[in-house]
């Protein structure tokens, strides 16, 4: 019985060669029947993502066997020769197997460290599995264990927290001044791409209102019009900077365009309500005395990007953190695969004594004619509870054992030690 | 009985004190696992304490409420509860950091003035209404500690986003607004629940004024109590007429919260509680 996962990633592969051994999802069901007919009826899950591709499979033979099958289906099913993508390729077994998927799940090998998106994309992976019936008990385990693990690594450390990208850190500060976003108002000044990609992520939180501010009237319609809002002259800027809860100035402007004075004016009419202003702009487009005043959270370029790189070094600091709760997860697993593996020579270990205590007690009752029934019992139950007090302090190191080596050594030195095979 | 009293108090005070390292092992480590002990052992002192204050009324037979102890042991099991309960309905575990180390200050100098109170008899309370202006007042303290206690976690987030400084605590503190939220129903709440505990006192001492003597009205603890109410009447007033909003209001929280420690804390220290005070007999 072996486990194996044989994969390219963005760390082994250019996306190229990414794209040309994907499986896009309305292919994936007859992928994962070719190849578990392929593998004997094996457990398998494919998972292919814009970063990785990686073939999992619980396999009743030897782990190489399944390695060499997988990378001849990869190479069959996408008509490319083999020799064009084996360097690209990682191939791991049991162990080593079953931590690579972890790690993924946790979001530990991707791109951005701790991101998210990877556990949906292995989540889908198995219901395909096993929708298409592909996943076996073993993979199952697998997969929920795998889920466990992402769980608790983004609970237990702060490896998710803090936003790597200029926008999302936007949306997070947003979230952090006025919690819900929804029913909030964004002014967007100017029409540069960072403003708008900003824009874009605030109103996929929730926010609603927007107010668009250009010089040149006919774009500012256009965005306005994107995001249902409403395209107000620049003249008039300072008159409607009240409305906005959050600003974005994204101009061209050679000159600072907004001004303590106009956010003074402002809070008064907002009744002193917090603002959040993002000035993506390079020269910047506010003035920096604008974030000394009350209620004014003032951010520019190098301020967002001096987030983002604190937050992507707080991501780094967690790694190790992470990889031990992967590994414990990884021992858990591996001790349950391996009571799986021992199981039934735990049985026949059992079976064995049995028929020799039968065997003996039988002997002995038969050169004791005179015993009455009661004793004859008595006789039974004797040799039961010998051969139970024997056998119990085995099986419950033969079940610590695998959990820390190899099962299969195990179950050898139990088989030899015992005589299993012979009476077998 | 007495040995009982003594296990309740000093567990009590301990499991407290224990709270508040825990909170503040949050802030560092930022384990929210940390904080789920921190309330449990919270709910552990808060009965502790309710057992001395039991044990206390039966061994003696009257309400105990007029010690510095047993006023300090009421406001940590109301404090105590009302936090808990506050941060579980709004989900922000985060602000028991700023409740529970203050709280737990508090349980140590219970615990260190103890010997001087613990086993003395409490003042008799001759009516059942002084029992009640008591117990209102308490629980006005409480939510004026916890709206003070919001007011320093409102700046310290602030301060942390007006410079940039983006930590864990940060991403796991309640939102600037939802904080202000907090702050103004706090404030809604206890200001009125001080303006009717100080107006029943003021009815009781009115009708009945012989236990308190000519000048009770005068009294530094009367003159502070009205000046509190000055004081929060304007908070709130700026606060709900949109003129005082986040770290100003924060700030004048705090304030108020102070002049309320030298209101009762101070004045017990320093022998002011009495209501005899002009006529000699502090």
């Amino acid at each position: 019985m072996s486990l194996v996962a044989v994969g390219l990633s963005h760390h082994t592969s250019p996306v190229a060669m990414r794209e040309r051994l994907g499986f896009p999802a309305h292919t994936l069901p007859n992928a994962l029947l070719h190849l578990a007919n392929r593998l004997d009826k094996a457990g398998t899950v494919i998972l292919s993502t814009c970063n990785r591709v990686e073939i999992y499979a619980h396999y009743a033979g030897e782990a190489a066997v399944a390695r060499d099958e997988i990378r001849a289906f990869l190479g069959e099913w996408h008509e490319i020769p083999e020799t064009d993508f084996k360097d690209a390729l990682y191939e791991h077994e049991g162990r080593d197997a079953v931590g690579h998927l972890f790690r993924v799940a946790s979001g530990l090998d991707s791109l951005v460290i701790g991101e998210t998106q990877i556990l949906g994309q292995v989540h889908d992976a198995y219901i395909a599995a096993q929708a298409e019936q592909t996943a076996d008990k073993v993979i199952h385990n697998l997969f929920q264990s795998a889920f466990t693990v992402a769980k608790h690594v983004r609970s237990q450390t702060a490896v998710g927290e803090g936003k790597v990208s200029v926008s999302s850190v936007a949306v997070d500060l947003a979230a952090s001044i006025f919690g819900e976003l929804t029913g909030k108002s964004v002014m967007v000044i100017g029409s540069g791409e960072m403003g708008e990609l900003t824009l874009k992520s605030l109103v996929a939180h929730g926010v609603k209102s927007v107010l668009v501010v250009n010089r040149h009237p006919e774009r500012a319609q256009a965005l306005a019009a994107q995001y249902d809002g409403e395209a107000l002259p620049f003249e008039s800027l300072s008159d409607h900077l009240h409305k906005a809860d959050i600003v974005i100035t994204t101009t061209a402007a050679p000159r600072t365009i907004l001004h303590a004075n106009d956010f003074h004016h402002a809070l008064k009419l907002r009744q002193q309500a917090p603002t959040l202003v993002i000035d993506i702009a390079v020269p910047r487009d506010v003035d920096a005395d604008v974030g000394e005043l009350d209620n004014i959270y003032l951010y520019n370029i190098d301020d967002l990007e001096q987030v983002v790189n604190e937050n992507i070094e707080v991501r780094r600091r967690e790694i190790e953190q992470c990889l031990a709760i992967a590994e414990r997860g990884v021992d858990q697993f591996m001790h349950w695969m391996g009571s799986l593996i021992v199981a039934p020579t735990i049985t026949s270990m059992a079976r064995e004594f049995e028929i020799i205590r039968e065997r003996e007690t039988q002997k002995t009752l038969a050169s004791l004619p005179d015993l009455t029934e009661k004793q004859r019992y008595e006789l039974e139950y004797l040799t039961k509870r010998i051969v139970s007090n024997i056998l119990k302090r085995p099986m419950t190191e033969i079940k610590h054992e695998v959990g820390h080596h190899d099962p299969g050594t195990v179950v050898h030195l139990v088989k030899r030690l015992f005589g299993i095979e012979e009476s077998m | 009985m007495v040995v009982g009293l003594h296990v309740a108090f000093y567990l009590g005070s301990l499991l407290y004190c224990c709270a508040g390292v825990l909170s503040l092992t949050y802030l560092w480590k930022g384990d929210a696992r940390v904080l789920q002990y921190g309330v449990r052992l919270v709910w552990g002192g808060t009965a502790a304490l309710l057992a001395m204050f039991a044990i206390r009324w039966t061994l003696y037979g009257r309400v105990p409420l007029t010690s510095l102890l047993d006023s300090l042991n009421l406001f940590l099991i109301l404090s105590g509860t009302l936090m808990v309960l506050i941060t579980r309905k709004h989900n922000v575990s985060t602000l028991l950091s700023f409740y529970l180390p203050p709280l737990a200050a508090v349980s140590l100098g219970s615990a260190v003035i103890a010997h001087r109170y613990l086993t003395e008899a409490p003042i008799l309370l001759q009516r059942a209404p002084l029992v009640i202006h008591v117990g209102l007042a308490f629980l006005a303290y409480s939510l004026f500690f916890a709206a003070g206690m919001t007011s320093a976690a409102y700046l310290c987030h602030m301060s942390h986003l007006k410079h940039h400084r983006t930590t864990w605590l940060t991403r796991r503190m309640p939102s600037l607004q939802e904080l202000d939220t907090m702050l103004s129903r706090l404030l809604l709440y206890a200001y009125p629940l001080f303006v009717l505990t100080l107006a029943q006192g003021l009815i009781w001492a009115w009708l009945d004024p012989s236990p308190l003597g000519p000048q009770w009205w005068f009294a530094p603890k009367v003159v502070l109590s009205f000046v509190m109410v000055l004081f929060y009447a304007c908070a709130v007033h700026l606060r709900f007429a949109g003129m005082l909003r986040g770290p100003k209001l924060s700030y004048l929280v705090l304030f108020g919260f102070a002049i309320l420690l030298v209101l009762y804390v101070g004045l017990s220290l320093a022998g002011l509680r009495g209501y005899h005070f002009w006529s000699g007999q502090a």
